[in-house]
């Protein structure tokens, strides 16, 4: 299996032409800085208006988007597709849940060593699934995913720890709690999960002009001329994948404190993962934004679905996933965020034109 | 352990795993074929799982019969994916190959839909059908033999030796072989590309057709049904060899008498675990399979 020659010339076409577009798409222009800087205001406002519903479901939307940019910084910039990365959530919420109501461990403390376990066992993972590709990647990331959901759904405890199988973790009731990360108001929460999509936004806006990041680049170009560079992709690929896992395991602890719940089917289950996947690639894979934007266009179906149609319609917004999904790979296959780009592009340069 | 109660594991691995084998027939076929990883395989088995249980429920179509119904049924469902969805794909790319990633994400975006839709349409409930005749276990000396799970294996053992021999000596059977070895050097010899994928494709979805109709009387039928076939079947596909049809029985003997014999001596859910263990260990120490040739 060989290199997409597309993809060749792609990476190739990019060289030349790739400062000059990079500053303009990049928001480092003036009007860029100062479109983001009211975004991030017109967010951070947000919970003096919105009622307790609307800023449940903008919660739930921002979780998706924070989840698909930390699936996007590995997968989206080395080409491969990992439907597994569920497992990292699961282990970062479980863990959550567990030192706190086992050690007493504040989930302030719990959910970055949550993400340390799961990029912990990111490596264990990725060092010998990263020598696979296409296909045989992906479906060894499924099979690692589900070897887990079904241990922890068949198991009551294991060395004395509670995992409580299919039933599921809840986290104790402790009220208005700073230090146990628990408030009678979705506030807070919506802070922490704004606060944490922008730290995942800016570590890839900060891959995209880091060593790293170029290196991950000419891997996804062609993996073998990469290597013959001396560029090692399992060490960078590994690198990439256990940062994800962080930010990832990170947002299956926020899950579990928010929802105050964690179970195997849904925070390790294979649809979470296939959600992280499909935002990222009909958002746009490989960018700082495309997530965000997939997340955005296709997480309030399935809110609005759940809170307005009912039971009936259960699976009504997975069927449009699916129906973008497949119009977005054959007729976008750079993500919705492409012909964003291109008009955004065309309306700053007839703004610099007047 | 006792011998009994070992061999009766056994004889029911080896029926179960004949089954798994003729399940991933179809999937194997279409890999070997179109390099595409046909994530949907699973939800087209449960489309033909539902035809038996409503064309029972609705028509009192015993679900052997039906075979006559989902067989075309489920062929008509594949050309029409492979045409509509695939072939859009395999246009844009003009090298020999699809590029496999995007062919897994649009078969992933069938997946939801179909098994969404099934959802709907269907509910949650699981239901069952079962077959007017009422046949009774034959026995194998002391060991009884569920005449259900024997039908089924026969069906998988003939299915796989007739698409064998098919694909072999017929022209449309040469065709599909040649195009697998070569995508433009069989157009240039005037071989309608298209046709012979969605062909291919029909073709892999008719199989699961049969087996839906088989499975129907001894497995309970939901709308996620799919996927666990479908990961079951990439295991199989993967263990015998990808796009070798003998290869296909013989990952599912393996994985069948694997999961039965595991089982005895650890609960049935670690048995699955193992079996997905063993399919990360095939693609990393073998990825050709038993039966491939690299």
């Amino acid at each position: 299996m060989t290199a997409h020659p597309n993809r060749l010339h792609e990476s190739a076409a990019r060289l030349p032409a790739g400062r000059p577009r990079r500053a303009a798409a990049g928001g480092v222009s003036p009007a860029g800085l100062l479109a983001l800087a009211l975004i991030g205001l017109a967010a951070l406002a947000l919970p003096l208006v919105a009622d307790s519903y609307l800023l449940h479901s903008c919660i739930v939307v921002l979780f998706f988007a924070y989840m698909a940019t930390a699936w996007n910084f590995v997968c989206g910039y080395v080409g491969q597709l990992s439907i597994g990365h569920a497992m990292f959530a699961g282990v970062g919420g479980y863990a959550t849940v567990l030192l706190f109501t086992g050690l007493g461990l504040s989930p302030w403390l719990g959910l970055p060593v949550g993400g340390l376990l799961a990029a912990a066992l990111s490596v264990v993972v990725g060092y010998p699934t990263f020598r696979l590709r296409g296909p045989y990647f992906a479906l060894t990331t499924i099979a690692f995913a589900e070897m887990i959901r079904i241990w922890v759904e068949n198991t009551e405890s294991v060395l004395g720890i509670p995992v409580n199988g299919a039933a599921g973790l809840t986290v104790p009731l402790a009220g208005e709690s700073l230090a146990a990360l628990q408030f009678n108001g979705k506030a807070p929460y919506y802070y922490l999960i704004v606060a944490l999509l922008a730290g995942a936004l800016a570590a890839t806006w900060a891959l995209e002009r880091s060593k790293l990041g170029f290196y991950l680049k000419a891997i996804r170009g062609d993996r073998d001329a990469a290597e013959s560079l001396g560029i090692s992709p399992a060490r960078y690929q590994l690198v990439a994948l256990a940062i994800s896992a962080f930010m990832t395991g990170i947002g299956g602890g926020f899950y579990a404190q928010f929802f105050r719940y964690v179970n195997a089917e849904r925070l390790i289950g294979v649809d979470l993962s296939i959600d992280m996947a499909l935002m990222s690639i009909i958002g746009g894979q490989g960018t700082v934004f495309g997530p965000l934007l997939g997340a955005v266009l296709l997480a309030p179906l399935a809110e609005i679905t759940r809170g307005t149609l009912g039971g009936s319609f259960l699976g009504l917004h997975l069927v449009v996933y699916g129906i973008i999904l497949m119009l977005a790979v054959l007729y976008l296959p750079k993500g919705l965020i492409a012909p964003l780009r291109a008009v955004l592009a065309r309306l700053a340069r007839r703004g610099g034109a007047r | 352990m006792d011998p009994l109660i070992l061999s009766f594991a056994l004889v029911n691995g080896l029926l179960i795993g004949g089954v798994y084998g003729g399940v991933a027939l179809g999937l194997s076929l279409i890999f070997g074929v179109m390099r595409v990883v046909n994530f949907a395989h699973g939800s087209l088995l449960m489309l033909a799982l539902y035809a038996a249980f409503w064309l029972q429920a609705l028509a009192g179509i015993d679900p052997y019969a039906s075979v006559v119904v989902t067989v075309p049924l489920l062929f008509a469902v594949g050309f029409l994916i492979q045409s509509v969805v695939i072939a859009p794909l395999i246009r844009r790319e003009s090298a020999l190959v699809v590029e496999p990633l995007s062919a897994l994400l649009l078969t992933a975006g069938v997946y939801l839909v179909i098994d969404n839709l099934a959802l709907m349409a269907f509910g949650p409930d699981v239901r069952s059908a079962s077959s007017g005749l009422a046949l009774a276990p034959l026995m194998l000396g002391p060991i009884p033999v569920n005449m259900q799970r024997l039908i089924a294996f026969l069906a998988a053992i003939l299915a796989a030796v007739s698409l064998s021999l098919w694909l072999r000596s017929t022209r449309m059977g040469r065709a599909i072989r040649a195009t697998a070895q070569n995508r433009d050097a069989a157009a240039l010899s005037g071989i309608d590309v298209p046709l012979v994928y969605a062909v291919t494709f029909g073709i892999g979805a008719a199989l699961l057709g049969l087996f839906g109709s088989l499975l129907a009387t001894f497995i309970p039928i939901t709308p996620q049904v799919g996927l666990s076939f479908g990961i079951r079947s990439f295991i199989v596909v993967v263990l015998g060899g990808i796009g070798s049809i003998p290869g296909s029985i013989v990952g599912g003997l393996v994985i069948g008498v694997f999961e039965a014999l595991a089982s005895q001596f650890v609960p049935a859910t670690s048995a699955a675990i193992l079996s997905l263990g063993l399919f990360v260990l095939i693609l990393l120490v073998r990825p050709s399979g038993l039966m491939g040739r690299a």
